[in-house]
């Protein structure tokens, strides 16, 4: 077939795409992966009394952490998805975010009597954290890949580890409707664990699955 | 004094990229709103200047360049839902050029140094003679399902509208819409490991 014949075949498949699209099925995907983490947290893990909860600082503290770096995940997705773009500001951001969270955790480990050090870092739950927010974090992956396919990333492991991150924060985001812990020390900590967990095997993902 | 001036102007490659932004974005955006006759114009632009710029990058001659020419074009016509309008075209089709190159280069295992450079790396010259094919685009289609293989053929060979091959074919037009689209997503997939 010569190239002037694919190009004829080619144009009879057009169909007309509206204005937007891009940011449509990148949100969709965050909404649909959502609502499947939040049912798990909600069925499965089961909430904190949360009336009570949204009373205390450290509620959302946590919210603010993790929330803040699901935007700049998202954001840093949705540049790359769009081909001939660069990452922007928002991987500084959410940099400028980490760096702050740890700061905040090593000041209250800091202040706090040596004695105690070690209970408010590891807190009650340090061992499911982590783990718990990679696996949380699948079903949003899951979701943003499949979008991301039907777009056009030129950039596969930068791409799935902005997914990664994106899919890890909203995850630790929920999993916060679950999770009990208090000190901001813990959440520097086992949080920020599960969220680089996550962004680390998006990129490695991202390698093999965004290819197109 | 003056001649120099002119000169000058005549060397200075931004108002060339610029033109070419001004002549392409138009296109796409009317390409975009669904309409066919802009599509095939700026694919046949794009082809011009894509078999350009690979046979500047891997050398003519070998039937590579030719193939990466169609597979982009597919991937410019698949994916360009990935295009912003709000945005230029240019560095667009620029980044798409350079991923399918990259990639080709990756899969031959060679050496996938490509110089990240401006759009007008892409917009250098047009070249519009077709060259040899080592992957005839036919004899992949003889892998596709039989309906499917005939609405191609009805379409590219009679020069059928989707619409009058559907009615000829006893479907619809929405689904011999769906299954030429499958067909061309299929002929991408099938395009990129037959190169591998």
């Amino acid at each position: 077939m010569r190239t002037t014949d694919l190009i004829e075949l080619l144009a009879r498949d057009v169909q007309a795409t509206p204005p937007g699209i891009v940011n449509r099925r990148l949100l969709a995907a965050l909404v649909a992966g959502g609502l499947v983490t939040l049912a798990i947290v909600a069925l499965g893990l089961r909430c904190q009394p949360l009336l009570a909860a949204a009373h205390q600082p450290w509620f959302w503290m946590k919210a603010a952490y993790s929330g803040l770096l699901a935007l700049a995940g998202a954001v840093i997705v949705r540049r790359l998805s769009v081909p001939g773009t660069g990452v922007g500001a928002a991987p500084l951001a959410a940099g400028v975010v980490i760096l702050a969270m740890l700061a905040i955790g090593t000041g209250q480990i800091l202040s706090a009597a040596p004695a105690g050090r070690l209970a408010l870092w590891l807190g009650h739950t340090w061992k499911v954290c982590s783990p718990l927010i990679l696996l949380l974090a699948i079903p949003i992956y899951a979701c943003l890949i499949a979008a991301l396919r039907r777009l056009a990333p030129t950039r596969p492991v930068l791409t799935g580890a902005a997914a990664g991150l994106a899919a890890g924060a909203l995850a630790a985001t929920l999993y916060g409707l679950h999770c009990p812990e208090q000190a901001a020390a813990f959440v520097a900590s086992w949080y920020t664990l599960g969220i680089a967990a996550a962004t680390l095997l998006g990129a490695v993902a991202g390698a093999r699955l965004l290819r197109w | 004094m003056m001649r120099l001036a002119r000169r000058e102007r005549v060397d200075f490659p931004v108002p060339q990229q610029d033109q070419t932004e001004e002549r392409l974005r138009p296109l796409m955006i009317r390409s975009l709103e669904g309409d066919p006759g802009a599509h095939r114009q700026l694919l046949g632009v794009l082809g011009r200047y894509l078999r350009g710029y690979f046979a500047r990058r891997i050398g003519s001659g070998t039937g590579e360049v030719e193939d990466l020419v169609q597979e982009t074009l597919l991937a410019v016509h698949l994916k360009r839902e990935s295009y912003d309008r709000s945005l230029p075209f240019t560095p667009w089709a620029y980044a798409l050029a350079r991923y399918k190159l990259i990639d080709h280069l990756r899969r031959r295992n060679r050496s996938h140094q490509v110089p990240l450079e401006d759009a007008g790396a892409l917009f250098a010259a047009e070249d519009t003679e077709e060259g040899a094919l080592r992957t005839d685009l036919d004899r992949l289609l003889q892998r596709l399902p039989d309906r499917q293989r005939s609405l191609i053929e009805d379409v590219k060979l009679k020069g059928l509208s989707v619409e009058e091959a559907a009615q000829k074919r006893g479907v619809t037009a929405v689904s011999a819409r769906v299954m030429l689209h499958r067909s061309l997503k299929w002929l991408n997939q099938a395009l990129r490991d037959e190169n591998d």
